[in-house]
Formats: structure tokens, sequence, C-alpha cells
């Protein structure tokens, strides 16, 4: 990894481009080079096609198995868990994101500044699972977007078919180019898609632009741990497991819990707030391994594509990753002023 | 795609000062029937570019909106019909939105807008 001179760390989060790179794990953002920000050797065209292609071909074995959420389940620390539950504990992580922003409901609306939600973005929306339940719970209008061209149709289908396709919408669009203008939602939502953005300035910028006054952001992200006081970077081996993690999962770089407050802090947006949700999620992941040995789940893997395949078998290294305190599901939110 | 989605969608090209409203490119469009919402549609008048409505459903094939409108409107039902007739019932399936300032365009497929920029545009 290229070391650069002190440079301003705001810039570091700014510059992205098409040179090929060495893998890139944002650590010190002072002290790394912004030109690896892409990561993987690879230009931002072949990163989103790549994610376009990996969700383009594994969406449907995903929701075969496991239903419209592709996100992780909430569970009460070292429960144990069965198969049927995780549908209701991904529902939980829906809930528990909103309450821990503290998004209020219409019961809640003249105790809190906030706004109740009427216009929503899901930023990186998968099949519009979040989109759909969250359009239901607050009666609001949706609209997601996703790289995947085969997700937003799913979406759509899966939209018309309960009876939201006035609710909801899908576009095809990349979260660094949000194809909105300006404060156009109140509430910003990106599950678990911020790991797939190279240029986490560009993200977080594009997040608080389409946000309108009074509104709320929150982010549930896959972050790595923080850096203590002496450190400039994580470790070898821990670069090298998310390493592979990244190739399989087309994920450019990680960075911390800490870089995104940072960022958020550079705009001018209030009560930002972040919390290391690791223990709440540790079932998912030896669950998902799991629904992949039966069947059902070896049948739907050898059908689908390579892609899919190289990712079911970097599933153990997700598990490593938390059980050694390397990975971090995080929650962080913020609300732009009125 | 909605002219509701339409409202709210711009063109992002670098460089690009007036990406809103997109043109549309009305290849084939569906009416489909919607439930009709008096508190969605009131809450929506006040957040939607009007004349941009007009001139979209226009594109699209309805005039039936007049060219400006004001709250006090809402309530004539026949005003709200021909709304929420505009916002939520006419459909784009196949065409495109064109940036008004570039004339890039954006396809839309299957009603699904594709707004994803090349490495050039951005």
């Amino acid at each position: 990894m290229v070391v650069q001179p002190q440079r301003d760390w705001l810039s570091f989060y700014q510059e992205e481009d098409d040179h090929s790179a060495m893998v890139h794990l944002s650590s010190n953002s002072i002290t790394t080079d912004a030109d690896n920000d892409v990561g993987l050797g690879r230009s931002r065209l072949v990163l989103k096609k790549g994610i376009a292609e990996f969700y383009d071909e594994s969406s449907g074995i995903w929701e075969n198995i496991w239903g419209d959420h592709m996100h992780h389940g909430f569970y009460d620390d070292g429960s144990s868990v069965s198969l049927s539950d995780h549908r209701l504990a991904q529902i939980r992580m829906i809930e528990e994101a909103l309450s821990f922003a503290s998004v209020p409901s219409e019961e809640e609306k003249n105790t809190s500044t906030a706004k109740i939600p009427r216009r929503i973005v899901d930023v990186g929306c998968g099949i519009g699972g979040s989109s759909r339940y969250l359009a239901r719970k607050y009666g609001a209008e949706c609209q997601g977007i996703t790289l995947s061209p085969v997700q937003a149709e799913r979406a759509n289908a899966l939209a018309l078919s309960q009876g939201l396709s006035d609710k909801v919408s899908f576009q095809v669009a990349d979260a660094l180019e949000q194809p909105f203008s300006d404060g156009q939602f109140d509430l910003v939502w990106s599950m678990e898609s911020g790991e797939h953005v190279p240029n986490k300035m560009k993200f977080v910028n594009e997040l608080v632009r389409v946000a309108a006054p009074g509104s709320t952001i929150i982010i549930v992200t896959w972050c790595h741990r923080e850096l203590a006081e002496a450190e400039d970077t994580l470790q070898p081996w821990e670069k090298e497991l998310l390493d592979k993690i990244c190739q399989a999962y087309f994920l450019p770089s990680w960075c911390s819990a800490a870089d995104y407050v940072k960022l958020l802090q550079s705009f001018s947006v209030e009560d930002i707030r972040t919390a290391d949700w690791t223990r709440y999620v540790a079932p998912f992941w030896p669950a998902v391994l799991q629904s992949a040995f039966t069947w059902k789940g070896l049948t739907s893997l050898l059908r689908s594509g390579f892609k899919t395949i190289k990712g079911a078998l970097v599933m153990p290294l997700m598990i490593e990753g938390y059980k050694k305190s390397v990975i971090k599901f995080t929650v962080i939110t913020c609300r732009k002023p009125k | 795609m909605r002219l509701l989605t339409h409202n709210m969608l711009s063109c992002n090209v670098k460089g690009v000062t007036n990406g809103f409203p997109l043109i549309i490119q009305a290849d084939k469009v569906l009416e489909k029937p919607a439930e009709l919402n008096h508190d969605f549609l009131r809450n929506m008048f006040y957040k939607v570019d009007w004349k941009a409505l007009v001139d979209a459903a226009k594109s699209m094939g309805y005039s039936e909106l007049p060219e400006s409108a004001e709250a006090s409107m809402l309530e004539s039902l026949d005003f709200l019909n021909r709304f929420h007739h505009a916002l939520m019932e006419l459909h784009l399936e196949e065409g495109a939105l064109i940036c008004p300032e570039t004339g890039r365009k954006f396809p839309v497929d299957k009603g699904i807008p594709n707004m994803l920029l090349h490495e050039d545009e951005v």
C-alpha cells in the first residue's frame, strides 16, 4: 500500500479514479493513498458491473431460500435461533434501526422534532424488502435504487403482487450519483449497501444531499474495527481476510464507524449516533451457511453461476471476521437540520 | 414509471446545472388504475413541481390538468381525480427520459428508468 505524506483527510475520501490499485483498506485516512480508494485493481465501471452481475445472478437464489430481505437479522444476545426465526429477525433489524434513529411514528409526531417519513429513498434497495416494509409501515412513498436491473424488475413485480405498486418504485441508479433533486426525502435509508460504494465521502454527500430538512439518515453497514491510537492501519492478516471478502462480494474498500462519523461531521448534520451491533447479528452467517448446505441450497448453488458460488465459499470468512472482531456490524444515524 | 417518480428525477451528469425536469419520450404508456388516497395527494401536492407534472402528463397523452394549481383546488374532487390520474395512474413503460440541458437519454425499459451515468459523465 502506498503511503503518502500528511494530507487533508477529506481529500482521501474525495478522490477516486481508474488506476489499477492494490486492495485498499481505509484505515488512518491521513496517511493512505486516496487514489487507492477504488481498490481491487479495477476501475469503478468494472466494480459496478461486477456488483450488478453478482446480484443479477444471485438474487433469485437468495430470495428462494431467504425471502425478500437481503440483510442481517437482529437477534437477542446469545440466543439460539431456528431457521424460521430469521425472517422475523430481519424485520426486527429494520425496526431496531428506525428505533435507534428515533424516527417518529404517527403517534409520536407531536413529541418529536423529526419528520414522519412520507417520502423515503432506499439506497441499494435489493429486491425491495425494506422499501415495501417501510412504505407499508408509514403509508409512505418509497423510491429504491439498485445497480442490478434484475433486482429492480423483481422489486417492482413484488410490489405489484403485494398491492404496493402505487407506493414504491425502483430505478437502476448509482448511490454515488443519485438521480434525484436535492432534499426530496424524509427518510434516507441505506441498509447494507454502503459496503459496495467506493467513495465513502461522495456516498455520504449524496445521502445528505437528497435528504430534506428535518429528515433522518440511517446507514447500516459493515465496517472494520476501530484502529488503536498507535495504529496506522489494520494488521496484515486482517487486511488479507477482508481482501478475500472484498473479492467475492465486490466490495471496494472498508472503513471504520469512526470514519463514517468523521465524514458526517464534515456536513452540517446533527445528532450523529453510531453503535456496534456485531453481537446482535452473530447467528446470521452460520444460518446462511447452514442454508447453503441444505438440499435446496446446494442444488440452487450448483445451478447458479460462479459469482454466487464464490460468494457462498467466502461465508466462513465473514464468520471469522466477526468472531475475531475485525468486522463490525454498524448502524449510523443523523438528522438533517430544519 | 409514474409521474410521481418523474417529478423527483433529475440528470446529474457532471457540469449540468439544469437537469430538471427530464423530457419524456413516451414510446409506450400504460394506464393502471390506482386507489385514490386524499391524504397522500394533499401531502404530495406541496412537494410536486406542478409545471413539470403538467408538461410530463401532456407528453404522456393527458392534457386535463390545469396549467397552474393552488392548494384550495384540493377541495374539488374533480381536481383530485385529475391530479391522481396524472401522478399515479399514467405509467411510462418504454421510452426515455431526456436531459433538458444536454439531450442525454436515460432509457426506460419495462417501466424501470436506468439512470446510471457513463464514466465520462461523472
